[in-house]
Order: C-alpha cells, then sequence, then structure tokens
C-alpha cells in the first residue's frame, strides 16, 4: 500500500504528457529508470573492457597501457588452461540437466496427483536450498562431503562402501560441484513446473483418460508436449548460466583444482582479473565468454521458435 | 567517459611519477595538525583475536599521538591486494597497508609503495632497525631497499598428533627431523590407524607458496635466479619427487587441499606441517581430543632446513609528507616491543625483536607458560626470504609453478616432465 | 481458456468421483514409490540446513564430530557471533539493501515492461535486445570498472553503492514483459476508451491483475539481493555499513575457520529469510503458481 503512495507522487508529471502527442516520450521515460541502469552498469564497463582486452594495463595510473591487438586471445586460446576452461564449461552445463530439468520435471508430473497436505510440504522443503546463501551451501556441503569428519561418508564406510574424496579427487570434484549448484536449483525449477503443469487444462487429460489413454501415454501425449515451453525455458537458462551458477562454489571450494578439474570460463576469468591481476586477459576471457554465450543464445532462441507448436 | 577518466588519471600518474623522485624524499619532520590516515589491514577483516588485538594497538597508538586519526580498513587477506590496487586506481590513494610478501616486487614496482631508506631519514631508520633481527628485515627488501617492515610473520613448523604416534608405536618424544623420517612415521600411522600420515599446506587456494618454498629451498633449491625460473631444476625437483614418493607411499595423504587444518583438527592427520599462525585455533579443537604438539620443520639428512616466512609486512603508499610522517610513526609503533609482546602473545606471530622473549617486562613470562613457540623462535636464525616473483604477470607465474607442483606430486605423469613443462610454460612469461 | 475453464468446473464435479474410484488402486504402489522419492529427495534438500544449525550448537572441540546432535548444546557460539561483529546492525542493513533492490527491480521492471508492450516505437526492438543481452555479460567483467565508476560517484562504503548498480535487472523486465504480453488487450483498450492515462492503466489495472508475477519477482530479487557476496565484498569498508555475507566471511581468518560461530553466523544470516519463507510460504508458492512464469 505505502508503495502505492510512495510511486504515486509523480503522476501530475506525467499526465502533462499527452501535452505533447506527437514527440511521444511517454515509453522512453518508462523505459529510462532500467535502461540507464543497465547502460551504466553493465554496458560501459562492457565496453571498458572490450578495450581493455586490446591492452597489456593493470589498471594502474603509473604504469604504461600497452597496446598488444589480438595477443591476449591468441594466447588464451593457445593456454591449455582454457581448453580446460572451456571443455568444462560444457560439462557444467550437461551436468546439471538431470537436476535443473530431467529430476524437477518428474518430480512436478508425479506429484501433481498426490492428494492432501503432504504435496505442500514436499514442496516446501525442496524449495528451502534456494534461499541459503551460496557461500554458506558451499561451506556446509564441504563439511558434509569430507572424506574423513564428512557424514556423508561416514555413511558410506557404514554401508560398507568406499570413502570418497569428493572434491580432492579429480575425477569426482567436477561432479561435485555440480551437484551442489543442483541442489540449489532444483526447489526453484520444481515449482516453476509445477506451476506449469498445474496450469494444464484438466479436461485434456480426463478426455485422454475417458479414451483409455495410459498414465505414460497421458504423460507422453499431453503433459510433456504442453510443458515444452517451461521445458525449454529452464534447458536454455542451464545452457547460458549453469557454468555462471557454479561460479561460487568453485570459488569458495577448489579454486578450480585440483589439477584443473573444476575451473571454468568464468573463473577463468575472475581469476585472470582479481588473482592474477591481469586485466587483459581477464578482459579478453570475458569477451569470449559473452561473446559465446551470446551466439549460443541466438541459436537458443531460433530453436525454440521452430520448436514451440504448443505455445497459444 | 569512464575511459577518459583513466587517461587523465594516467597522466596525473605518470606526471607524479616524474617528479617522484624529488617528492619521495620529502617526509615531515613532525606532525603539528590532525592528519587522518587509513590502514588496509587484514586481521581487522576477521573476527578474531587478531582483529581485537589490531583495533587495542590502534586506539593505544592514537592516545600516544593526539593529532594522528588511522582509519583501519579491513579487508580480507586474499582480497586484499587487488583491493589496494582498485583504490589507486579510483583515486582512493592507501597510506598504509598489511600485505604479503609473494606480492613484494609488484608493490614496489608497480603499486608506488615508498622505499623506507628514501623516505626517511638515515639516522632515524637505524634507529628503528636496531634490535630487530636482521633476517627480518632483509624479508621487505627489493633491490636493497626496504619497502615493506616486516609486521606479522611466522614459519612453517610441524604439528602433529602424538596420540596416532602411540598407535603407531611411535615415541612422541621423538618427533621426525628428517623427510625420510617423516616417510617412514607417515607410513606406519597410515598402516596402524587408517588415518592419515603426513600433509604439507602448500597446495591450497589460500595457502601461498611459503611451505612449498621452504621445503624445496632446505634442499637447496630456489624458485627462481633472477629472471629465470628454476623451480624444475635438480635440488627442487629433488624435493617434489621425495613428496611424489611419499604420495605413492601412502605416507603422505591426498585430502582436500582446501580444508587440510580441519582433518588435522579432527584428528585425522598425524602430522601437518603448516604456518605457526594457526596454533592456537589447533589447539582448542584439540584440547580434549587429542594431543597435540609441534616440532620444528624437517630437513633433508644433514642439510640445515631454511624456512621461509608467511605472513606480511606494512608498506607506506602516502605522497602528502605530514601523511608520510604520520605513516612512518605507525610503523615504528607497530613493530615496537610492545606492539610485538601483542601480536605474538594476542595473534600467535613471531617477534622480529628477540631482545624481549628472555625479557620479563614483555615476553619472558608468556614463553614460559607456552613453550610451544620454541621451535620456531629457534628456526628464526635460519629465516630464508621467501622469494616473490617479479613482472607484470607475477601472478600467473606462481600459480603456473603452482600448477605444475600439485600436477607433480598429486598427479599420474613422471614428476620430472611435469614439473619442466611448467617451468618452460611459466618462463615466457617472465620478464626478460 | 476461461471458456474451457469453466466447462472444466462445471463437468468436474460429475466426472472426479467416477475416475479416481477407478484410478485409485493402480496409483497406489506407485503413490509409495513417489511418496519415498520425495521424502528423499525433501530430507537431501534440508539435511544440509539443519547440519548448519546443529553445527552451529557445537563446541569448540566437538565441531567434527558426527554425532547428529550436541552432546551439550549451547549458545555460546552466538554469543560469541553477537559480541564480535555487530550482527543486527549487519542484518538490518541488508534487510534495507534487499528491501530496496527488490522493490526497485520490480518498479523499474514494471516501467519498462510497460513501455515495451504498450508501444510499438523506434528502436523498441533494440532496446528490448539490449536489456535481454546484459543478462549476459558476466558480473566479474564489470566489476572493477563498477567499483572505480562507485568510487567516483561517492558510493563506497554505503548502502546506497550496494543498491543502485543492481537497481534493474533483464531478468525482472523479461519476466514482466511475458507476463503484460499475455494480458487481453481488450481489458487495455476498454480503459484507454474510457479516458484512462497510461499512468492509471499500468497503476489501476495491469498492477493488480500481474501481483502474483510481481510478488514472486520481487521474492526472487529479494533472495538474491540478500546472498549477494562479491560485490558487497569488494564495495564495504567499515563493518558497520556492511552486509551479514561479509560478517559470515569474517569468521574465515588467516588462522583458522572458527567453525562454531561460522555456523551460528550463517544461522543468523539465514533465519530472517528462512523465517519469512515459512510463515509465508503457501503464498510464496502460491504466486509462482500463479505467476505465468513459466
Amino acid at each position: 500500500m505505502s508503495e502505492t503512495r510512495a510511486v504515486k507522487l509523480p503522476t501530475g508529471g506525467i499526465r502533462a504528457l499527452p501535452a505533447l502527442p506527437r514527440l511521444n516520450l511517454a515509453p522512453w521515460l518508462y523505459l529510462a529508470p532500467a535502461l540507464i541502469t543497465i547502460v551504466v552498469w553493465t554496458y560501459l564497463p562492457l565496453i571498458e573492457a572490450f578495450q581493455l582486452s586490446f591492452y597489456q594495463w593493470n589498471m594502474l595510473p603509473t604504469s604504461p597501457k600497452r597496446f598488444v591487438g589480438l595477443a591476449n586471445y591468441a594466447h588464451l586460446l593457445t593456454l591449455p588452461e582454457m581448453h580446460a576452461a572451456l571443455a568444462n564449461t560444457a560439462i557444467y552445463i550437461l551436468g546439471l540437466f538431470p537436476m535443473s530439468v530431467i529430476i524437477p520435471l518428474a518430480v512436478a508430473i508425479f506429484t501433481q496427483d498426490l492428494k492432501g497436505p503432504m504435496r505442500n510440504v514436499y514442496r516446501t522443503l525442496i524449495f528451502v536450498p534456494m534461499i541459503i546463501a551460496p557461500v554458506v551451501a558451499a561451506i556446509v556441503w564441504r563439511w558434509l562431503l569430507n572424506e574423513d569428519h564428512g557424514l556423508v561418508n561416514v555413511a558410506l564406510d557404514t554401508l560398507g562402501l568406499h570413502r570418497i574424496g569428493f572434491l580432492q579427487d579429480p575425477n569426482f570434484a567436477l561432479a561435485t560441484l555440480i551437484w551442489i549448484t543442483g541442489w540449489k536449483l532444483i526447489g526453484f525449477s520444481t515449482l516453476l513446473f509445477s506451476a506449469a503443469n498445474a496450469s494444464i487444462n484438466p479436461s485434456y487429460v480426463e478426455a485422454a483418460r475417458m479414451d483409455g489413454a495410459s498414465r505414460c501415454q497421458i504423460i507422453r501425449d499431453i503433459r510433456l508436449p504442453l510443458l515444452s515451453p517451461t521445458i525449454l525455458l529452464l534447458s536454455m537458462m542451464t545452457v547460458l548460466f549453469g557454468a555462471q551458477w557454479s561460479f561460487t562454489y568453485i570459488n569458495v571450494l577448489t579454486g578450480g583444482g585440483p589439477l584443473k578439474s573444476t575451473t571454468n570460463i568464468f573463473y577463468l576469468l575472475w581469476d585472470y582479473g582479481f588473482g592474477s591481476l591481469s586485466v587483459g586477459w581477464s578482459s579478453a576471457a570475458g569477451m569470449i565468454a559473452f561473446a559465446g554465450f551470446t551466439m549460443i543464445a541466438f541459436f537458443c532462441l531460433r530453436l525454440m521458435k521452430r520448436c514451440s507448436v504448443y505455445d497459444n | 567517459m569512464f575511459r577518459r577518466h583513466c587517461l587523465k588519471l594516467m597522466l596525473a600518474g605518470s606526471a607524479f611519477a616524474l617528479s617522484s623522485g624529488f617528492a619521495q624524499a620529502q617526509m615531515a619532520a613532525s606532525i603539528d595538525k590532525p592528519v587522518t590516515i587509513t590502514f588496509y589491514n587484514y586481521n581487522l577483516a576477521s573476527a578474531s583475536a587478531g582483529a581485537d588485538a589490531t583495533r587495542d594497538l590502534l586506539r593505544e597508538f592514537m592516545e600516544a599521538n593526539p593529532n594522528i586519526t588511522v582509519k583501519g580498513v579491513p579487508v580480507p587477506s586474499n582480497e586484499i591486494l587487488s583491493r589496494v590496487q582498485a583504490d589507486i586506481v579510483a583515486g582512493q590513494q592507501p597510506d598504509v597497508a598489511q600485505l604479503v610478501f609473494r606480492d613484494l616486487i609488484y608493490i614496489a614496482n608497480d603499486l608506488g609503495a615508498n622505499a623506507l631508506e628514501v623516505m626517511v631519514p638515515p639516522f632515524e631508520l637505524a634507529k628503528q632497525f636496531e634490535g630487530m633481527i636482521p633476517q627480518g628485515i632483509d624479508l621487505g627488501k627489493v633491490d636493497n631497499k626496504t619497502y615493506g617492515l616486516a609486521y606479522t610473520f611466522s614459519t612453517p613448523i610441524l604439528y602433529y598428533n602424538a596420540d596416532l604416534f602411540r598407535k603407531a608405536g611411535l615415541d612422541p618424544d621423538k618427533p621426525p627431523r628428517t623427510w625420510s623420517e617423516v616417510k617412514a612415521y607417515g607410513e606406519a600411522i597410515n598402516k596402524a590407524t587408517g588415518k592419515h600420515g603426513f600433509f604439507p599446506g602448500a597446495y591450497g587456494p589460500v595457502d601461498g607458496t611459503f611451505v612449498y618454498q621452504a621445503i624445496a629451498m632446505s634442499n637447496g633449491g630456489n624458485v627462481r635466479d633472477g629472471n629465470k625460473l628454476t623451480f624444475a631444476d635438480a635440488e627442487g625437483l629433488e624435493a617434489v619427487q621425495m613428496l611424489r614418493s611419499m604420495v605413492d607411499s601412502g605416507a603422505h595423504a591426498r585430502i582436500d587441499v582446501g580444508s587440510h587444518q580441519d582433518t588435522m583438527a579432527s584428528g585425522n592427520l598425524g602430522m601437518f606441517l603448516y604456518t605457526s599462525a594457526v596454533q592456537s585455533s589447533l589447539l582448542k579443537s584439540a584440547k580434549g581430543k587429542f594431543d597435540l604438539r609441534v616440532a620444528a620443520m624437517p630437513g633433508f639428512g644433514e642439510k640445515p632446513t631454511r624456512p621461509t616466512n608467511s605472513g606480511s609486512a606494512l608498506f607506506v603508499f602516502s605522497k602528502d609528507p605530514a601523511k608520510r610522517r604520520a605513516a612512518y610513526e605507525l610503523l615504528k609503533f607497530l613493530t615496537s616491543k610492545q606492539a610485538y609482546t601483542v601480536i605474538t602473545t594476542k595473534i600467535g606471530y613471531l617477534p622480529l625483536r628477540l631482545d624481549i622473549v628472555d625479557d620479563p617486562k614483555y615476553l619472558a613470562g608468556w614463553v614460559a607458560e607456552n613453550p610451544m613457540i620454541r621451535p620456531n623462535l629457534e628456526q628464526l636464525s635460519r629465516l630464508t626470504p621467501n622469494v616473490a616473483f617479479p613482472g607484470p604477470n607475477y601472478r600467473q607465474v606462481e600459480k603456473m609453478m603452482m600448477d605444475g607442483v600439485r600436477e607433480a606430486v598429486f598427479g599420474k605423469g613422471d614428476a620430472a616432465a611435469v614439473l619442466k613443462a611448467a617451468q618452460q610454460d611459466a618462463q615466457r612469461l617472465m620478464p626478460r | 481458456m476461461t471458456t474451457s475453464m469453466n466447462r472444466v468446473l462445471s463437468s468436474g464435479a460429475a466426472v472426479e468421483p467416477e475416475v479416481s474410484r477407478k484410478a485409485r488402486p493402480r496409483i497406489r504402489p506407485g503413490a509409495l514409490t513417489i511418496h519415498a522419492t520425495m521424502i528423499l529427495l525433501a530430507f537431501i534438500a534440508i539435511f544440509p540446513v539443519y547440519w548448519m544449525v546443529v553445527s552451529s550448537l557445537k563446541a569448540e572441540n566437538e565441531i567434527f564430530s558426527t554425532g547428529l546432535w550436541p552432546s551439550a548444546p549451547s549458545l555460546d557460539n552466538y554469543g560469541f557471533v553477537l559480541s564480535q561483529i555487530p550482527m543486527l546492525r549487519m542484518l538490518a542493513n541488508t534487510t534495507v539493501v534487499a528491501g530496496v533492490t527488490a522493490a526497485l527491480h520490480v518498479l523499474t521492471g514494471l516501467f519498462a515492461a510497460y513501455a515495451l508492450v504498450r508501444w510499438r516505437f523506434r528502436f523498441s526492438g533494440f532496446v528490448y535486445g539490449l536489456i535481454a543481452l546484459s543478462w549476459l555479460v558476466p558480473f566479474q567483467v564489470t566489476m572493477i570498472p563498477n567499483y572505480v565508476l562507485a568510487s567516483r560517484l561517492g558510493l563506497l562504503d554505503t548502502l546506497a553503492g550496494l543498491i543502485v548498480p543492481h537497481a534493474a535487472a533483464a531478468f525482472a523486465v523479461l519476466m514482466l514483459y511475458h507476463a503484460m504480453k499475455s494480458f487481453p488487450t481488450e481489458i487495455i483498450e476498454a480503459a484507454r476508451m474510457d479516458g484512462a492515462k497510461h499512468w492509471r492503466i499500468l497503476w489501476e489495472i495491469i498492477t493488480p491483475n500481474l501481483r502474483a508475477s510481481l510478488a514472486s519477482l520481487g521474492i526472487l530479487a529479494f533472495i538474491s539481493a540478500w546472498n549477494e557476496y562479491f560485490w558487497p565484498l569488494l564495495l564495504s569498508r567499515s563493518i558497520e555499513n556492511s552486509v551479514v555475507q561479509i560478517g559470515l566471511q569474517m569468521f574465515m581468518t588467516q588462522e583458522g575457520n572458527l567453525w562454531g560461530p561460522l555456523m551460528a553466523a550463517s544461522t543468523l544470516a539465514s533465519l530472517p529469510i528462512l523465517a519469512i519463507y515459512l510463515l509465508l510460504q503457501r503464498q510464496v508458492i502460491e504466486s509462482f503458481m500463479k505467476s505465468g512464469l513459466r
């Protein structure tokens, strides 16, 4: 309520607008707050980074800013670390799919039929990781997964299985970070799928059921197609942001190790920028990431347009 | 717009650099007017005894110097260098900063820290250095000029779990003195108890390079010789191969490099080579759980060890003469006898003034109650400065070296080949 | 859509008992599996949170024990946290920062979305693209330049410095854009015919109908602002003007991590937002259900 009042104040100013109908400043006035914020705090630094990516400089006023052309890019692309980072970025994205799309989708579909209060209880609990701070999540998981005093390994031991060095074994570390990232996400995706699933017109399902369709058939022929916009949306989010979502955990837990097995493109550019103060490299890596994901985004959008037959 | 600002700053900066030859010499003789200086400090950024002790010291300093106000800027230690740099870029000139030794050359050459020999009149500086151990003063030198005044620092010591020693049939009163003993003990602990034998705090993201350098140097190796990297040369390589052989035999654990201290604290590690700064924290965790003890760092056969230092030095960045004087007064106070008494007893670092150790006015009583500091004090006489890397890409060089070491110790490949390749790659980023 | 809903509503009552009677025996074993799976998932989701709370009650020398409940639970760690850092002040700061950021997200998003939906104007496609694309800019690249800018604007060590750069987000604009797109144009047209001005249309017609979207967007923005770590870490210069995430990191020290206090501080930092969520969970989940965020 108080919000309404607070914002209503400038009403007079904007009401006066129709006096200049031809100029049509109105959309720009409405756009201004968001647009200015985004341009000032995102695009100006991006342009700055684009320029810096052609220099060798540490931003210090006392040190020379040396133009190196494409050397930063050339150097990055030949660095073995970059190859590892790019490959890992792809693994992060693919690895997240089960937890950001597949499991939540299954949970949403199968809990739809649950009656009584339990459905809400489950959904409430599964959303809790979403509100825990990533840094806290990282610390607690590091602890639970510790090879010696971590509960998960104590449990494995009790079950007669081998203890696993989740964060120190290069074969497991990447999967572990994906798991933690996914743990934070699963509730959110579940909620979105549940929302979409709940809004499916029940008459379609009923009609199919009347026609003698089995549960599987209903899911395959009715629910999945109708859920496809949400599936595509979450898939696209995973592709575009999955590697970025893992950043905090890499930063807090592994620093890209062991043996570079968990580094990705976002950690790399952070490490160059903050860890080794190489602004040129960091900017170049940033531009590569930005350009790469922009291309992927366009590709995804085209794919979505072609696939979204069910969009009404 | 942003770029124009940067250019302006750059011009201002280079104009300053030209005149700095003269400006550098200026430091006010005394302070007559109130002056405020900033102090970038990482102890203040933690909720610990270190923060309390630092606050107490600053309060005491300001009471003694009513004209000087010190504004503490708390920044976590692994962010502090980039913060100082960002503030210089943003035109917020820092005055005094507590920074770590690995960045020494960069701080002196690029960040424009003031050399004490240039800033401070010689007789004053001589008076200040009197009574400080020369090895300590050497820590902050670049090209024979003192840019950093060693402040909080420590050397690697060997923590060991005496209970695990007993279980493995080892004598806890005879801790290992050489690496071959560490290997034998580690294997024994691993076999008899199923716990981890040995681990050095040398591979983690916040560990820096000092433990690794101490091991390599104790074998006569060094990480570089001038601008030539030498960490893969015979002696350094041999040290890494020794670690690798311990990993292969099971004496050296493979644990999460980011939580080694927790493994020690939880009683799952037999021997742990790390900074003495974590001693009080480890003691608290061990209390009532296991018998924690310390020994000097092990050596290679009969060769004397060459412990290097972790920790920090104080750097002055002020340009204004009055602020320089205020900054220098702060430096003097923070490295005085009473300040080192506080730093040693409350934060757990080493005193740079050895004469206070047995002085009942200062540390004598405390040392008698805390004999665990003895191995560390005893190592001070052999203190060897941590070697920082030069050039604009020094952090990358250091990272490539540590990546190489990690790969050589824990990886599958041949240690020599891996380390040599890392050295070759990193050499390309060194200044010529 | 509305007509089909009506059809279902009127016919549903008659159909349902029959269907459920038929379906139930078939579903039962499945339902058990579903319950088991859900219980497992819920357990995985909340166990780490439980562990955080339990560990905060443990004494320093018991912290690494794997007991599910401390042998002598105590609130000492909380006392330590409150004595070492101004936790309450930090919580208040964080509430202000997260609250204002969330409100600004919603407002700037609402205005921008309205402009893009309501008008066809030169560059509107370009602007939409520009806003959408800003989502893909890695924050790691913009941090240092933004720090320099914030310092020029005198925003260092202020709460405003934590809010202003996050006053608008591509996510908010896009989400509200799509929510508004599906809003029936006839109603807006009718309002226009009646002579309603843009401001009134947005405020009195569209906004009330987008309540669910606005609420879920606000919730997401609040959560992410509350949990923001890297920007405050760079920007804060005094403990009095920093947020809880910085408070947490103060217990990870050079001299070793103080696990008990760290867990206590983490619990304190998560508690308010957890409490709000549990209190409002029905509304939160409902708003997501209705938000059209799909």
